[in-house]
């Protein structure tokens, strides 16, 4: 995690061997944050979550960066919609 | 009667009857869809099919949701569309509008393209912005008597939650055909949508038009409908969203149902990621 020095908080999500690491993303809640989605594979995938309404295509060999706002406390999915077989991850606002 | 009592009477009543036909133009009955925030991914084409089908309108062309001189009563209006991703902020559409009237068989109703793009990234500014440009086209005076058509919509979306609040105001001008002198129409779309399941979630959309923005349309003849509607994702990636929309003023088709369907695939991007720091592009 880094922390930019305007309250605003970055995390990681790296996609490599078929599926996302960490599954499960702890980040603070009520707190603004990014995530930076590194598609280390050599696959194409489309970065998204259902309940935190984002969607974005992450190239092989490349990153996106999606914010977020202040989260309640609770679990929001996340998930690769060009693959189905991808297990789906979870970032926890605690 | 004499023949110039004759004529003029004739020139009074198509002009009546043309001026009649478009009030109902800025509400799209192909088209019963919330445009949100966020485009099409690069790369990634949509096909949509979108249907309305009147179940309760009314008799005489012209009135409710009918622009043409057919009525709205047992209309199915039934249109496909193609998008494609352009860019992470743009994407470009192209659109077959069908129907079938009331004892009718399938007929072309005309053609539309469009633009559609997002500013900045989402959460930079209090409220997310896009942008709609379209432009429409037909020769067909049964189903609409204007030729041409631009529209420009603003989008705006705001997410609280698992609710999304999303408006686009519509803004079009007849560019040929009947009403090209006249200004610009106004008419708006608007939805509350609510992600509970991915596979099942609530929403309420609006859709309406008040007419000339420097001459609306008295009230009881706008149109306006309110559609609860339920949305979602199949089995496959397919999407719908289904409604049944009520019209709450007397110009309105009394009782619409809405059936819309839609698939996404990457079928390949032909520019470069955009920047993350762009704004339009």
């Amino acid at each position: 995690m880094t922390n930019t020095g305007i309250n605003e908080k970055i995390f990681e999500i790296r996609f490599e061997n078929h599926q996302f690491s960490p599954q499960t993303l702890m980040v603070p809640a009520n707190t603004p944050l990014k995530v930076v989605v590194v598609n280390s594979s050599r696959e194409r995938i489309e970065f998204e979550s259902f309940s935190l309404n984002r969607e974005k295509v992450v190239e092989p060999g490349e990153s996106v960066t999606v914010k977020l706002p202040a989260l309640r406390a609770g679990s929001y999915d996340f998930f690769d919609d060009f693959h189905q077989d991808v297990p789906e991850g979870a970032i926890v606002a605690k | 009667m004499s023949m110039c009592l004759k004529v003029a009477l004739r020139y009074l009543l198509l002009f009546g009857a043309a001026a009649a036909l478009r009030c109902a133009a800025q509400l799209d009955p192909w088209e019963f869809e919330v445009y949100p925030y966020s485009t099409t991914p690069r790369g990634v084409a949509e096909f949509e099919t979108d249907n309305a089908a009147v179940v309760d309108g009314h008799a005489a062309g012209g009135q409710g949701t009918a622009s043409g001189t057919l009525h709205s009563q047992g209309m199915w209006y039934n249109s496909y569309e193609v998008t494609y991703g352009l860019t992470d902020r743009i994407e470009a559409a192209l659109y077959l509008n069908m129907a079938v009237p009331e004892g009718g068989g399938l007929q072309w109703a005309g053609d539309k393209i469009r633009l559609r793009g997002r500013l900045l990234d989402q959460e930079t500014l209090p409220v997310d912005v896009g942008w709609y440009l379209e432009l429409e086209w037909h020769k067909t005076p049964q189903y609409d008597d204007a030729v041409r058509e631009l529209e420009f919509r603003p989008i705006l979306e705001k997410d609280f939650g698992r609710l999304s609040i999303v408006a686009n105001p519509k803004f079009e001008k007849v560019l040929a055909g009947t009403g090209h002198d006249q200004g610009v129409e106004f008419g708006y779309v608007a939805g509350l949508h609510y992600r509970w399941a991915r596979s099942l979630s609530p929403g309420l959309e609006f859709y309406g038009g008040a007419g000339l923005i420097d001459r609306a349309e008295p009230a009881g003849e706008q149109q306006h409908y309110v559609f609860p509607v339920v949305w979602g994702e199949l089995p496959r990636g397919i999407e719908y969203n289904f409604g049944i929309g009520c019209g709450l003023t007397r110009g309105s088709d009394h009782l619409i149902v809405k059936f819309n369907l839609e698939l996404e695939r990457f079928v390949g991007a032909i520019l470069r990621a955009s920047p993350e720091r762009g704004w339009l592009f």
